[in-house]
């Protein structure tokens, strides 16, 4: 219980250090939002009309008021006002999250399907040229950026093909590309160190034991070997939550979906400092809570790392931790040709 | 490992080959449609493409392309501008009339004209909007509007006339009141705040327009539905009652390349912001292009004059004959770009052709160069006293293909041993740096209206000052007689003595070689044969009132 406190303690830490942080880049940049907003010369204002505009929303106090008083605010739940368009943040947000959520979701899903298919036929696929293909399929998908997917699905599959309209979608016909598109680059690293620690997992003395006491390969592969080899891919899963919202932003503007990417993507070029600073803290939240499940699912899905009884909760929750970290280490680290 | 990346490489690449192949080939062009110059049709949602959202339906902000394409089709006027004569007509005012001094305009209104809300457009309401739109109100962070100049109050002065009254001549008032950014609201809605006028209130914004706000997702889509009882058009078109479409959706496609091709595959019928590279994908059958001009000041660039090295009018003279201008208008745009042969574009009021100060000749640049001091140092860069020629260039973001406009230059005058680096930095970083002469001393950008105050709007020391002739630092204005050319633009009360004092001001600023105008900026739509009637406000924002969807 106390490693569940320490961990929450730690993710508010984390939480007011990723906000402090993008509060600081965010004034460090020249100009500001009232600059971004009222200053385009499609206004015409002049430096005094804009100065009182500047004053009416408080932001001609000093930089470190203004940031006590955005914190005060986030902890009294009050997100502010977008400076660009005047709406509350909370709405914004709560009007992005769940098309998003739905998005980040299925695109997850879809990259751990496509990353179990992959790693799976690269490593016990019939016949030496289909797993060397397969090989080779994530870092294929890495180096191809987002935004090219997203570009080329849309040129292929609705503009030529006409199979999914991009604009006038039904919302299940909206999803297909978007879901696809940000599955791919997720699904590589997935991929990857599966198959690395299913290589490694092979290995092992037990696996031999296994098939000579007459296991079939399919036994072998989801019985033995894919258990063992789950962990450092849950912990990447949980690290590929960072690359999700990354994705979110480019495959959001790149189909015209309403979500946190495009919110964000806006937020940015606009220079709207409490709307970025709410996608920071939500997306924060999200990240520390993702990895803190992950963690805390370690020693229910491997034995080594559970103790009899819980009078050792502490200890060997740590070890799991440690434990996690050594084997994916060793699933990222390059060991020479694995075919 | 080696012979892995190989195999992906090559997979890769392949595969890259095939999509582009695949993408490129443009999708097969809709069949013409039969029947597009019949009758106009009634019915049909028309979809609308726009590459930003919209930030405020307050209309003096309706400046911004995304918020003027709503508010345009949302509101009326006292007055219509007839966007090919640019003539002031009736519209809700059914006539005005001025004193000699420009200082007080009267305005005769309809009658029978309601708001979606239900309520009445009369006279009260009438001073309410322009009150607001005249003197703004900082404590709800609403702007005062660009247009109105001198404002001082209005005043019902019978059952159905108003009065406005100016501090000084205000000959741009009438004007001001046909543009978007004098667009009417009903007295309910005049009360919100700058905030209650963003997104997530668009249903909220009452107008008196053909058009209604229906519906709203924040960032996405926005829909509106035709009014049927609107009956209040302009009298002089020929279109009148309701509009013919049933709504309109807009719709926020961000990436160039999807905008393009959703048009050019027929899931959309119109795309605002056709960039120049992608105007070739409209030439297939069922596609065509709307050009709509910005009837204001072209697309161009301002020398910062108080900068020391552009003090000296030979270094301006020689920047202005080193760009080749028209090499910039054939490799970078296409001929709905004209080359700019004056400040204003020719459709402007007040228009004057100076293109005789604007012509290409580096041998001359050279000379003037050296005649001024500035002789090439070792690295081919021109120096004197131990300064380098070297000089900063805002990317106008708004602006099309800004950077590829500078980097163009930067390589025309690199041949004359002047440097031009490009300030990088998003729109807010850019706003800041502009202000600032020691970080930008070249300025790219342009404006549009279509008012002989354009001019004043632009280069007025109180307002876009664009060439820093207000230095900020420490509030003095350097050209004093450039501020009276151009404050006379905006003060004198008739419309000959206006267009005298314009042509006096783009003389002066031609002479003084404080412009390089490029090219007249235009709107460029991208549509399908499926719609009829469209057409533009005076500055290029879409009015949809006559538009109709074939069959």
């Amino acid at each position: 219980m106390s490693y569940v406190l320490r961990r929450i303690g730690q993710a508010i830490l984390v939480l007011a250090l990723a906000y402090t942080a993008a509060y600081l880049l965010l004034a460090a940049l020249p100009g500001d939002a009232i600059m971004a907003r009222y200053a385009s010369p499609d206004l015409g204002l002049t430096p005094e009309q804009i100065q009182a505009i500047r004053e009416a929303l408080g932001y001609d106090k000093p930089l470190v008021v203004q940031y006590l008083a955005s914190i005060a605010g986030f902890l009294r739940g009050d997100f502010g006002f977008s400076v660009q368009s005047g709406a509350a943040v909370s709405d914004l947000i709560a009007a992005a999250l769940p098309s998003t959520l739905i998005l980040a979701v299925l695109g997850l899903g879809l990259a751990v399907f496509l990353g179990v298919t992959i790693a799976f036929t690269g490593t016990y696929g019939k016949g030496r040229w289909l797993r060397r293909t397969f090989r080779n399929v994530p870092p294929l998908f890495v180096s191809l950026p987002v935004f090219w997917v997203g570009i080329i699905l849309i040129q292929i599959f609705s503009f030529r093909l006409g199979w999914v309209p991009v604009i006038g979608a039904d919302p299940v016909q909206a999803l297909i590309l978007p879901v696809i598109t940000l599955a791919v680059p997720i699904a590589a690293p997935l991929a990857q160190v599966l198959m690395r620690s299913i290589d490694e997992v092979r290995e092992q003395p037990f696996v031999t034991v296994v098939q000579a006491r007459g296991a079939s390969t399919s036994w072998l592969l989801w019985r033995n070997v894919a258990r063992n080899a789950l962990l450092p891919t849950l912990t990447m899963a949980g690290l590929l939550f960072g690359e999700l919202v990354g994705g979110a932003v480019v495959t959001e503007t790149v189909f015209a979906r309403a979500g946190i990417g495009q919110l964000t993507a806006q937020a940015v070029a606009n220079r709207d400092t409490p709307v970025l600073l709410a996608v920071v803290v939500v997306s924060t939240v999200a990240f520390v809570t993702i990895n803190l499940i992950v963690d805390l699912l370690y020693p229910v899905l491997d034995a080594r790392l559970r103790t009899g009884g819980r009078r050792g909760r502490r200890g060997p929750s740590e070890s799991a931790t440690d434990r996690a970290a050594d084997l994916e280490l060793a699933a990222v680290l390059p060991k020479g040709d694995p075919s | 490992m080696s012979r892995i990346t190989r195999a992906a490489l090559a997979a890769a690449s392949t595969a890259a080959a095939v999509a582009l192949i695949a993408g490129c080939s443009a999708a097969d062009p809709s069949t013409s449609p039969t029947d597009a110059s019949g009758e106009p049709q009634t019915g049909g949602t028309l979809t609308y493409l726009e590459p930003q959202t919209w930030n405020t339906l307050y209309p003096p902000s309706a400046g911004f392309y995304p918020n003027g394409g709503i508010v345009n089709n949302i509101t009326d006027r006292l007055l219509y501008q007839n966007p090919d004569t640019l003539e002031l007509e009736p519209w809700i005012a059914t006539e005005y009339t001025v004193n000699d001094d420009a200082t007080e305009y009267t305005f005769t209104l309809r009658t029978d004209v309601t708001y979606s809300d239900g309520s009445v457009l009369d006279a009260e309401n009438v001073v309410k909007n322009i009150d607001l739109f005249g003197q703004g109100d900082p404590d709800r962070a609403l702007p005062v509007s660009e247009a109105i100049n001198n404002y001082d109050h209005g005043e019902v002065t019978g059952d159905d006339t108003v009065t406005f009254y100016f501090t000084a001549p205000s000959p741009g008032f009438a004007q001001a009141v046909s543009t978007i950014n004098s667009g009417l609201l009903s007295d309910e809605t005049l009360d919100r705040t700058g905030e209650q006028f963003g997104p997530g209130n668009a249903t909220d914004i009452i107008g008196s327009g053909p058009f209604v706000v229906a519906d709203e997702e924040i960032g996405t889509q926005t829909s509106l539905t035709a009014r049927e009882d609107y009956d209040w058009a302009p009298p002089s078109l020929e279109h009148q009652g309701a509009a013919y479409l049933d709504g309109i959706d807009y719709i926020v496609a961000g990436e160039d390349s999807v905008r393009v091709g959703t048009v050019v595959a027929g899931q959309a019928d119109i795309a605002r912001q056709i960039e120049a590279p992608d105007e070739a994908q409209f030439a297939a059958s069922g596609l065509s292009l709307y050009a709509a001009s910005t009837n204001g000041v072209n697309n161009g660039l301002s020398f910062r004059f108080n900068d020391d090295r552009l003090s000296d009018i030979r270094v301006r003279q020689a920047l202005i004959a080193g760009i080749d201008r028209q090499q910039i208008v054939d490799t970078l745009f296409t001929e709905n770009y004209p080359l700019a042969t004056g400040a204003l574009a020719t459709t402007a009021l007040g228009y004057i052709d100076t293109s005789e100060y604007y012509t290409y000749d580096p041998d001359k640049a050279a000379s003037l160069l050296e005649e001024a001091g500035w002789t090439l140092n070792a690295a081919g860069i021109r120096e004197k006293d131990g300064t380098t020629l070297s000089l900063t260039f805002n990317e106008a973001l708004p602006q099309p293909r800004s950077k590829e406009v500078v980097t163009l230059i930067q390589e025309q005058l690199a041949k004359l041993g002047v440097e031009v680096s490009i300030y990088a930095g998003d729109q807010a970083a850019q706003t800041a740096a502009s202000l600032d002469q020691d970080q930008i001393q070249v300025y790219h950008s342009m404006v549009g209206r279509a008012d002989f105050d354009v001019l004043k709007s632009q280069y007025f020391s109180h307002n876009r000052n664009t060439l820093l002739n207000l230095d900020t630092a420490s509030d003095t204005v350097r050209d004093e007689e450039l501020d009276t050319l151009l404050a006379a633009v905006a003060s004198e009360p008739t419309t000959a003595e206006r267009e005298a004092a314009s042509a006096a001001a783009q003389q002066y600023l031609a002479e003084n070689a404080y412009i390089l105008p490029i090219f007249e900026e235009p709107q460029v739509f991208g549509l399908t044969d499926k719609v009829q009637g469209f057409s533009t406000e005076s500055v290029g924002r879409p009015s949809f009132y006559s538009t109709w969807l074939v069959g």
